[in-house]
């Protein structure tokens, strides 16, 4: 199972490159979507069955395809296949501009593989040999994909996202290697069944320095943020979907797989320094989205605060906040991915995404949109009923009470800086849905969605219904993986 | 009659075979001075028989190395001992050697113009280089060591020289040059190596006790100071690299692709036959051989960030590569030593492809131009801007370089290259040199930088004004198939490579 839903996107993404080339866009796109339907279904038996897979790849380096799932994996494996055929089926109608269709569906297909590959990872290593898949089929995407009107914006904004995250990926590299050299082993299991003894204190402290400031890139948390809002904006929707909904939970996932699970005391003495700066992106991407006239732009920001949230969770040391982090990891997955497809349609049917320009009111105009818009929006700024609220809530509420021997102030300052960047987000969701949704305006018409956009739009609205509704579907998922994560905790 | 020294002449193969193979095409071109095709068969089927003479000494364990060359019983000391990483090397030298060879293999009825000297001459260079490569990988005394490494060095020289324009002048007046002062350093590094421990042989038990003693030990660490500085000229690193790209830029393409791949890796095996019994006893870690490798790559990757001669931004790539070659070294634990080989022979093959690539643009863009040789400017289709839309126009072309290009990046689908990071930075790490190792993840970011520059430029829109691209000559065709299909076997699975070392 597991296999199969890595071997099918890949396989396919190579036959794309290869024999495929040539094929007209319809043909591609139904050849990807079988590709990725079958890769989800692939990760819904290995999801439902739980298969594990060791073999040896490359003994000298003691690298092994060492794959699995448990309950942390899991929703994120669900999210991205489920994503995955998301972005394949609102592609249909829409031949992508600068290149070829079929190179477009590869990268889409093995950023995919990547991500999945990523969440499978039990092996130290090999899990960043998977983290580093993503980068040039992402890369691509946005540099040949992106904007079709800014070339010079696409160069650069590929350009920031490809080394930001090769700069992150090679500091955790370097405290995977840290790890694997003095603790013997790369076998993730093993090495969270440890907890870190036997390595000498000082070390560990470097090690998880080393993880943290290297997936605090990919994450990604203030002040290594200034990537992600030009990526993006200029990438296509789907690849906008993708990096905001996909590739920034590997950040947030290796940080509970990595440094939590492996040196959870040395973690513990950077948790406060994680929370301060959680805070910080909260507040500083709340204030840039009031001021953003850009709203795709606005979007990517609003991420930077989500990210932020997750932080906080993670940096409370309890299950609560664990359990907060990971339900926010697919809350903001399935919230960005809403708001990227709403707000890449609205960009294309405008021409542009600028908030200053006179638009017609979605409410009049296109309601189906206009409603994804303010659903995605309200869930986004955390009320309750919708799948935003329980991540920043219960992340709120752990930072509050933190895990004994965190120093309390800190934390509790973070909390407090947190729930002010909710009302942050309560006006800039507000300022957008007065800019965009509301007024009389009716000119210029823009057709409203249908077909395949609707579809992909409306099950996503009805995610974050779900989710909000029925926390409990998630976080029962994850429950046990994170108690046996974080042992006892409040 | 007993002889002097014992001989065992499969032991000795790659080199023998090689060095013969280049006496073969000199008699041939002798006693058929018409034959061209054949000269460059003859070099192929030598090179061919070296390497797989070379293979049981690369299945072998690093304890029981193949030994000849030994002295009767008393003193025992062999002077040619190729324990696996030797070995592999000399695979290394061998197979990139072959691969320079296709790529100057002449196309049908048309003359290679560009060489002076005829295909004899030619391919006798190369071959002759190569048996010096094969030979200082396996020397394990100062004597065999020293005439082996200029048998590497000098006849590259006249390779550079032999293009006979004056940029390629320049190149090899600037190469000999180096190559004379490192000469200098060497030989005086290697008289004070003998001074200190006191045999010409390269052994643990005499550095031991070189180490040991007050005087000797300060003698010794010298002779290894001049010894790295002296070979740091032939591997290209900062500051001994200037003439690196200077000679790639004067000679033809494939006699770069030889600089980049066969000499290079001579280089290494020379250094890993100084230092191999250094780390054997455990001697201190070398801060020269961390702050050269720093040095090399942050200045070779900064200068090839803004090269528009893809031949150019190979060679300062070089100098940076060079860096991460000696990366493992500044730990000098056994580990080091094969992570630096493994680091070499994966950098070899990617840029083998490169150049295999370039060869054919640069061939395609100025198909045999006299006019355009004896003109000082660059060739044309020597600039970045002649890889337009090569993925659109050349799928092949465009597919190889784009996988070399990543590859030398460090990113996947060049798997290989991502491997040979992790296996270069372990020992680093392991060391706890993390000064070094954040120097190594700044230089990683960098090297991306640089290869992602060119590799934009291939999935670019093509010039509409194209026209029909000319037919390629079959050995680059040949080069390309064989040093492409490396390159994926490595990188689906590189074990392959990295399981020759271990």
């Amino acid at each position: 199972m597991i296999a199969l839903s890595l071997l099918v996107p890949a396989a396919t993404a190579v036959w794309l490159l290869g024999a495929g080339r040539a094929l007209p866009h319809p043909m591609v796109n139904r050849v990807s979507l079988a590709a990725s339907v079958l890769t989800l279904a692939g990760v819904l038996g290995a999801v439902l069955t739980r298969p594990s897979i060791d073999r040896s790849w490359v003994p000298s380096l003691g690298l092994r395809w060492q794959l699995a799932v448990d309950g942390i994996s899991a929703p994120l494996l669900l999210m991205t296949a489920l994503l995955g055929v998301a972005v394949v089926v609102h592609t249909a109608r829409r031949p992508p501009e600068g290149g070829t269709s079929a190179a477009f569906h590869a990268c889409l297909l093995l950023v995919e593989t990547g991500a999945l590959a990523t969440f499978y990872a039990r092996d130290a290593v090999l899990f960043f040999v998977a983290f580093e898949i993503v980068l040039v089929p992402m890369w691509v995407l946005i540099t040949r994909f992106g904007d079709a009107h800014r070339p010079e914006a696409r160069a650069d904004a590929g350009a920031r996202f490809v080394l930001y995250t090769v700069l992150g990926s090679t500091l955790m590299l370097l405290g995977i290697l840290a790890l694997v050299t003095s603790a013997g082993t790369a076998d993730l299991d093993v090495l969270a069944r440890g907890d870190g003894s036997g390595i000498p204190e000082h070390t560990q402290l470097l090690i998880a320095v080393a993880l943290v400031s290297g997936l605090a890139v990919k994450v990604p948390l203030f002040p290594a943020h200034t990537w992600l809002p030009p990526a993006h904006t200029i990438a296509p929707t789907a690849g906008s979907v993708l990096l905001a909904a996909v590739l920034l939970k590997m950040g947030t996932y290796g940080l509970v797989r990595l440094p939590i699970a492996v040196v959870p005391d040395a973690f513990a003495k950077l948790a406060p320094i994680l929370a301060v700066v959680g805070a910080i992106g909260i507040l500083w991407g709340g204030l840039a989205c009031l001021v953003e006239r850009d709203l795709k732009r606005l979007v990517a920001y609003s991420s930077v605060a989500h990210m932020g949230f997750v932080a906080l969770g993670l940096a409370s040391g309890t299950q609560t906040g664990m359990q907060a982090a990971l339900f926010a990891n697919v809350a903001h997955g399935v919230v960005s991915a809403l708001l990227f497809f709403v707000v890449g349609g609205l960009k294309e049917r405008w021409g542009s995404a600028d908030l200053t320009a006179a638009r017609a009111a979605l409410r009049e105009v296109s309601p189906r949109l206009g409603f994804a818009l303010v659903v995605g929006l309200a869930a986004s700024l955390g009320l309750p009923g919708l799948a935003g609220f329980w991540g920043e809530f219960l992340g709120l509420y752990a930072v509050w009470s933190p895990a004994a021997g965190l120093p309390l102030v800190v934390l509790r300052g973070a909390a407090v800086a947190g729930a002010l960047g909710t009302v942050l987000a309560a006006a800039y969701a507000l300022r957008v849905a007065r800019l965009v949704w509301a007024g009389e305006r009716l000119e210029p018409v823009i057709a409203d969605s249908r077909g395949a956009e609707w579809a992909v739009v409306a099950s996503l609205v009805a995610a974050a219904l779900v989710l909000g509704i029925l926390p409990q579907l998630l976080l029962s998922a994850t429950a046990d993986a994170v108690a046996a994560l974080v042992g006892g905790g409040a | 009659m007993t002889s002097l020294v014992s001989l065992d002449a499969l032991t000795l193969g790659p080199v023998l075979a090689v060095a013969a193979g280049a006496a073969l095409v000199l008699l041939l071109d002798v006693v058929a001075p018409r034959l061209r095709g054949a000269h460059f068969a003859l070099g192929a089927v030598s090179l061919t028989a070296g390497m797989a003479l070379a293979v049981p000494g690369a299945l072998g364990s690093e304890s029981t190395p193949l030994r000849t060359l030994c002295l009767p019983a008393p003193v025992g000391a062999c002077f040619y001992e190729a324990g696996p990483l030797a070995s592999a090397l000399q695979l290394g030298a061998l197979a990139s050697a072959l691969v320079v060879l296709l790529l100057v293999w002449p196309a049908g009825r048309a003359q290679t113009p560009q060489l002076r000297g005829g295909p004899a001459v030619l391919v006798a260079l190369v071959l002759s280089a190569t048996a010096g490569a094969a030979a200082v990988a396996a020397a394990h005394d100062l004597g065999s060591w020293l005439v082996a490494l200029e048998l590497a060095t000098l006849p590259a020289i006249a390779l550079v020289a032999l293009r006979g324009t004056r940029p390629a002048g320049a190149g090899a007046l600037s190469l000999l040059t180096t190559s004379l002062v490192s000469f200098a350093m060497v030989v005086l590094g290697a008289a004070l190596w003998l001074v200190a421990s006191g045999t010409p042989v390269f052994s643990s038990g005499a550095v031991e006790r070189a180490l040991r003693g007050e005087d000797t030990r300060a003698v010794l660490l010298l002779a290894v100071l001049l010894l790295v500085g002296g070979l740091g000229f032939k591997l290209s690193l900062v500051p001994f690299h200037a003439w690196t790209p200077q000679a790639y830029a004067g000679g033809t393409e494939p006699v770069a692709a030889f600089l980049a791949a066969t000499s290079k890796i001579a280089a290494l095996a020379a250094l890993v036959v100084v230092l191999r019994p250094l780390s054997q006893v455990g001697a201190p870690v070398l801060v020269a051989i961390g702050v050269l490798a720093a040095l090399s790559m942050t200045v070779g990757n900064v200068l090839a960030l803004v090269q528009d001669d893809p031949v150019r931004l190979l060679a300062w790539s070089t100098v940076a590569q060079a860096g991460w070659v000696i990366l493992p070294l500044a730990t000098l634990s056994p580990g080091g030593l094969a992570a630096s080989g493994g680091y070499l022979l994966a950098y070899a093959v990617a840029t083998l492809v490169a150049f295999t690539v370039v060869t054919m643009v640069s061939a395609a863009a100025a198909p045999l131009d006299p006019q355009a040789l004896a003109s000082p400017a660059p060739p044309h289709g020597r600039t970045l801007a002649a890889y337009r839309g090569l993925l659109r126009t050349r799928p092949l072309l465009g597919a190889a370089l784009g996988l070399a290009l990543v590859s030398l990046a460090g990113l996947p689908p060049g798997v290989l290259g991502l491997v040979a990071k992790v296996v270069a930075l372990r020992p680093v790490v392991g060391e706890g040199m993390w000064v070094l190792a954040l120097v190594a993840v700044a230089n990683a970011v960098i090297g991306v930088a640089v290869y992602l520059r060119w590799f934009a430029v291939l999935l670019q829109e093509p010039e509409p004004t194209r026209g029909p691209v000319p037919r390629a000559g079959r050995g680059p065709v040949a080069a390309l198939t064989l040093t492409g299909a490396a390159l994926v076997l490595t990188s689906v699975a590189p074990q392959l490579l990295l399981g020759l070392l271990a």
